[in-house]
């Protein structure tokens, strides 16, 4: 932890020295397609969604196992992929919903969500364009 | 609905879902459960077993008690319509593993807030009836016995109905359905016997879901038939004999008796505290020789990041009879004595522990040791001794629930 901590800072100190820019931290935000009519979101509403709790909207998850997939339950709901996966696995093998699409990059997802006009994703802010329009930023 | 077309429905999706699997165009989902698990008692005078089951544990170690496997395969056919059908391994009414269709339906989105289903597919009649063969889903190692031994209806062939809706932060789900269950029944008595029933039934259910609370209501009544429940079928036909004829019949399920099944359940996920608790009430509609029961579980458990251990008590007590046992039948002491012994009520308590560890992708470990007390007829206990188990039986369990 600690040598993280230390190797976080000491890349970040080099980026800061070198570019005299901030480097942006790995920010997740939630999108939805430039057809979709809505502007904004907040998380209780988006996980919603992504917890399977309503149909408004089709959530599009990113791989199962994923650094940003895991950070972004944790960030939404407060519940680890584990829990996450039981939760699913009521309404699955109930017959109440099927499990959200998975895509494997950032783009995938980004392409997926673009497409659908009623669906639901969640990317890193650095891959976002004006395919897709930001409606909850995740700190 | 009619068992060809529901073969023939299951068969037509089935059919299409092959062709898919071929041509991989991503409408096909295929997914199971399961659960790999031992148990074993310290006593060799009764077993204890899940509901329905003809054969349970004593004092050596068995698989058959939790271990199950299901499989599921939906074909989404386009945005409205998709198939479902799930088969489930398990060990049951019959000695041995066998394997049963426990959902197969079409599946019709009506709007996003409101679908139908038509087909088989479970009847939820308590909190968690409709997965409760699902251990990675489910924080137990099995449902308490005392209320879900309450309902011996599974599956049912009809349709059902799901209405979803959302006021502000709260979510609101109605279902309701109608159809007939038809099973076995495991009847433990005199060396175990297996009766075929029949129930056309229908209910509803109400939950409502406010952050971490989420709240149920349900209600299910059925019109139970067995024409083959041999030990009531014989004891009807010597009441008969005894010029007690309305007394047989009343305990009788040849003529098909209405009950009912209501309970109210909630749980809470709140941080790391999960709490879970539910009351039910099996009550008969006319005069049935199935005692009427009330039941009630609380569990507790806290989640130590993915390590989650907690304690349940469960307890079953009987609620009385429709049946008017006639002032003659005191003239006969030892049909009497049957008679009212089959109009009392099995009661017992339980207390458990386990923990849940969630220490691989979509696998779980789980421990649990149930301490069973058995007060009246043996309590759940089956194969008991003729005076009854008196004892406290414990139960340990240990296995891996797994989801793919």
């Amino acid at each position: 932890m600690h040598m993280q901590i230390k190797h976080v800072m000491a890349v970040l100190a080099a980026a800061a020295m070198a570019a005299a820019t901030l480097p942006a931290y790995a920010e997740t935000v939630v999108i939805v397609s430039q057809k979709n009519p809505a502007t904004r979101m907040f998380a209780e509403q988006a996980s919603q969604f992504f917890l399977g709790k309503s149909n408004m909207f089709t959530p599009i998850d990113q791989a199962e196992g994923s650094a940003i997939r895991n950070e972004f339950y944790q960030k939404l709901a407060d519940k680890d992929a584990a829990q996450v996966k039981a939760l699913w696995s009521k309404l699955v093998f109930t017959g109440k919903a099927t499990p959200p699409k998975e895509y494997k990059s950032n783009a995938e997802v980004r392409k997926a969500v673009a497409d659908d006009p009623k669906a639901i994703g969640y990317i890193d802010k650095s891959a976002v364009d004006d395919t897709v329009k930001v409606i909850l930023t995740l700190q | 609905m009619n068992k060809q077309l529901l073969v023939a429905a299951i068969l037509a999706a089935l059919g299409v879902q092959a062709q898919a699997g071929t041509l991989g165009d991503g409408n096909l989902t295929i997914s199971g459960f399961g659960t790999l698990a031992a148990a074993r008692s310290d006593t060799d005078t009764a077993q204890f077993a899940r509901y329905n089951q003809a054969v349970g544990v004593k004092d050596g170690v068995r698989i058959g008690l939790d271990s199950n496997l299901g499989l599921q395969a939906t074909y989404q056919v386009n945005d409205w319509l998709s198939g479902t059908a799930q088969v489930l391994t398990r060990k049951n009414t019959s000695t041995s593993f066998t394997t049963d269709l426990t959902w197969g339906f079409l599946k019709a989105k009506i709007n996003d807030e409101i679908n139908v289903r038509v087909g088989r597919v479970v009847m939820p009649a308590f909190l968690i009836s409709d997965y409760q063969n699902v251990g990675y889903a489910n924080t137990m190692m099995r449902p308490p016995i005392e209320l879900y031994g309450q309902a011996p209806l599974e599956a049912m062939d009809g349709a059902d109905v799901n209405y979803q809706h959302a006021f502000g932060d709260t979510n609101l789900t109605v279902q309701a359905f109608v159809g007939t269950s038809r099973g076995k029944l495991f009847v433990a008595s005199a060396g175990g016997s297996v009766a075929k029933y029949r129930a056309p039934l229908g209910g509803a259910s109400v939950t409502l879901e406010h952050g971490p609370v989420t709240f149920r209501l349900g209600h299910a009544s059925a019109d139970m038939h067995s024409s083959d429940l041999t030990p009531i079928n014989t004891l009807t036909a010597t009441l008969k004999g005894a010029g007690l004829a309305q007394l047989g019949e009343d305990l009788s399920l040849v003529p098909g008796k209405r009950m009912t099944f209501t309970s109210v359940g909630a749980t809470v996920d709140y941080n790391n505290v999960l709490v879970q608790a539910e009351y039910a009430q099996r009550r008969a509609k006319e005069a049935v020789y199935i005692p009427q029961t009330n039941a009630w579980y609380v569990m507790a458990g806290y989640r130590f990041g993915k390590v989650l251990p907690y304690y349940a008590h469960a307890a079953s007590e009987g609620a009385g009879t429709k049946v008017k046992v006639p002032a003659a039948l005191t003239r006969i002491p030892p049909l009497n004595a049957a008679v009212t012994n089959l109009l009392t009520a099995a009661e017992q308590s339980s207390d458990l522990v386990g923990v849940r560890w969630d220490f691989a992708k979509s696998i779980a470990l789980k421990v649990q040791v149930d301490r069973i007390k058995p007060k009246v007829k043996s309590g759940a206990l089956i194969f008991a001794p003729a005076a009854g188990q008196k004892d406290s039986v414990t139960v340990v369990a240990a296995g891996v629930d797994f989801v793919f």
